[in-house]
């Protein structure tokens, strides 16, 4: 019959033999690996100022005929501390969720009951399967003064804790941060930048619970942020972005009347549009195709270049076979 | 209920409800500033708590969701109907024991109880434009309260503030709710049926 038992970290442990005399003979293992006899006191195993990584299975036999007398497992580990307790409403009517965890771990079981408490009514928190730490109330109320206590108690083998937290309906209300945040250059407009999102698919009435937003965005190359606050709608121009320069924008959003700010969403980037140079355009292409042919160089047909609509009037002829003579001049240097 | 379901009709109803969700918003914020003074001034702790006092008139309410428009704004009417005798009531009180020593105060209570009058008068509005009656106020109101302590006046205080600071946030959610078309009629839900 194999036992099981839990000791404090640092503690001194003393392991009998089950029933045997403190004379017998015997042997102790701990994992199969046979204990030196110092460790020994008489038939008793004596460990002194136990660490983690003295957890295991300790067996005992009769010295001579090796029968197994006793069996343990040791777990060591620790009482819980504080227990860390966090409590938000995201899908505001609906209810809300605690969730939690311990500070430090205590490396052997522990279980967790949660008690909430709104005026003198208990309420039930249902567990959730995933993740773990969490459990959620439906709200029977709303628009209430009274206030909401939850008290969570963490208890093991070698002791336990607990933490209480007490707040309003209207205080832990905190939305998830706006969903599908997309940021796009606006056509022929070289400092704006249009940014588009949508609320949060767990906040469950957005129409009846309107969210506001706001968003912050800056140049990469800068540290300070702009900030805009809208009250409605799910899209906002920005018209003061420096050109050409790329920029990193996030949203967060609130409850319109109750709560706090969600934490930011998702950064996304994007540059205001610019206007392409005509000539560098064409160069660039002259380039691609020269530097692709290993052959002796070939004028690229001017013809080609100025097919690309790049240039247009009467003028065109004139500075397209320009462009062509620089190019095949710059060609024959880099072949 | 024709009436209710004319184009016309709804339009004055959207309008009704959103300058209500307005009127509402600035009332909220104005309670709440109401309510750091008052707490400040009467020496009271924020975070006490305050048993439900007789005769104010409670936010929280169950089934919130399942409210008919009629509910939502008969128990909206009623409430600050309420409200707007309990805190002439306060005003009172509050010109008692300090006089002109606290004008501020005073002043800022008397600019609340007109917001709470001029609300209970928007939702008589609303009522009527549903071809609802308007519930008549009872007499002369409710019967004279009991002479309170100067401390349990103070603690009744907070306890009506902090309620009413509710009751504005409940009635921009009544408000949107009432605003919000019917699928079929293009009339608000619930405004139509009996309570």
């Amino acid at each position: 019959e194999s036992h099981l038992q839990y000791e404090r970290v640092g503690a001194d442990v003393t392991m009998k033999c089950g029933s045997m005399d403190w004379d017998a003979a015997v042997t102790w293992t701990v994992n199969g690996t046979d204990i030196d006899e110092s460790h020994l006191n008489g038939s008793y195993l004596i460990l002194k100022n136990v660490n983690l990584s003295q957890s295991g299975q300790y067996s005992c036999y009769e010295g001579s005929s090796w029968h197994l007398k006793y069996q343990t497992f040791l777990r060591v580990g620790t009482p819980p501390k504080e227990p860390v307790l966090m409590c938000r409403s995201n899908n505001y009517p609906k209810g809300f969720y605690c969730s939690w965890h311990l500070p430090t771990p205590t490396y052997i079981p522990n279980t967790f009951n949660i008690s909430v408490i709104h005026g003198t009514k208990d309420m039930v928190c249902e567990k959730d399967a995933v993740p773990k730490n969490r459990c959620h109330i439906r709200y029977l109320q709303l628009f209430s003064t009274v206030k909401y206590k939850v008290t969570l108690t963490v208890t093991n083998a070698l002791g336990k804790n607990f933490t209480t937290l007490t707040f309003d309906e209207f205080a832990i209300v905190k939305p998830d941060p706006p969903e599908s945040v997309v940021a796009k250059p606006v056509p022929n407009n070289p400092r704006r930048l249009e940014v588009s999102w949508q609320n949060p698919s767990s906040w469950p009435d957005p129409e009846s619970f309107p969210l506001k937003f706001f968003l912050r965005y800056r140049p990469l190359i800068l540290d300070t942020w702009q900030h805009v606050e809208l009250s409605d709608g799910t899209s906002h121009i920005i018209t003061d972005a420096y050109a050409g320069k790329e920029y990193i924008i996030q949203v967060a959003a609130k409850d319109n009347d109750i709560g706090t700010w969600s934490d930011w969403s998702v950064a996304v980037h994007a540059t205001p549009w610019t206007e392409e140079p005509k000539h560098l355009t064409t160069e660039a292409q002259i380039t691609e195709t020269t530097s692709a042919s290993t052959s002796s160089f070939m004028a690229p047909p001017t013809t080609k270049i100025c097919d690309k609509g790049a240039v247009v009037g009467s003028g065109a002829m004139a500075v397209c076979w320009t462009a062509g003579l620089v190019v095949a001049a710059y060609s024959v240097l880099f072949i | 209920m024709a009436a209710a379901d004319s184009p016309s009709a709804a339009l004055r109803r959207r309008d009704l409800c959103s300058r209500g969700i307005r009127l509402a918003g600035k009332m909220r914020a104005d309670v709440v500033d109401l309510l750091d003074a008052y707490v400040e001034q009467q020496g009271l702790d924020a975070s006490a708590s305050v048993a439900a006092v007789e005769g104010v008139p409670l936010a929280a309410v169950e089934r919130w969701d399942e409210q008919t428009g009629t509910q939502r704004l008969l128990e909206n009417l009623a409430a600050y109907r309420a409200f707007r005798a309990l805190l002439a009531q306060m005003l009172e009180e509050q010109r008692e024991q300090l006089g002109e020593a606290d004008a501020g105060l005073g002043r800022a209570l008397a600019a609340v109880l007109l917001q709470v009058s001029a609300f209970a008068y928007h939702l008589e509005e609303l009522l009527r434009l549903e071809s609802r009656g308007v519930p008549g106020e009872e007499g002369d109101g409710p019967p004279p309260p009991p002479r309170l302590s100067l401390f349990e006046q103070k603690l009744r205080g907070l306890g009506v503030l902090r309620e009413l600071a509710q009751w504005a946030v409940r009635s921009v959610r009544d408000l949107r709710q009432l605003a919000k078309p019917s699928p079929a009629t293009g009339a608000a839900p619930g405004l139509a049926e009996s309570p």
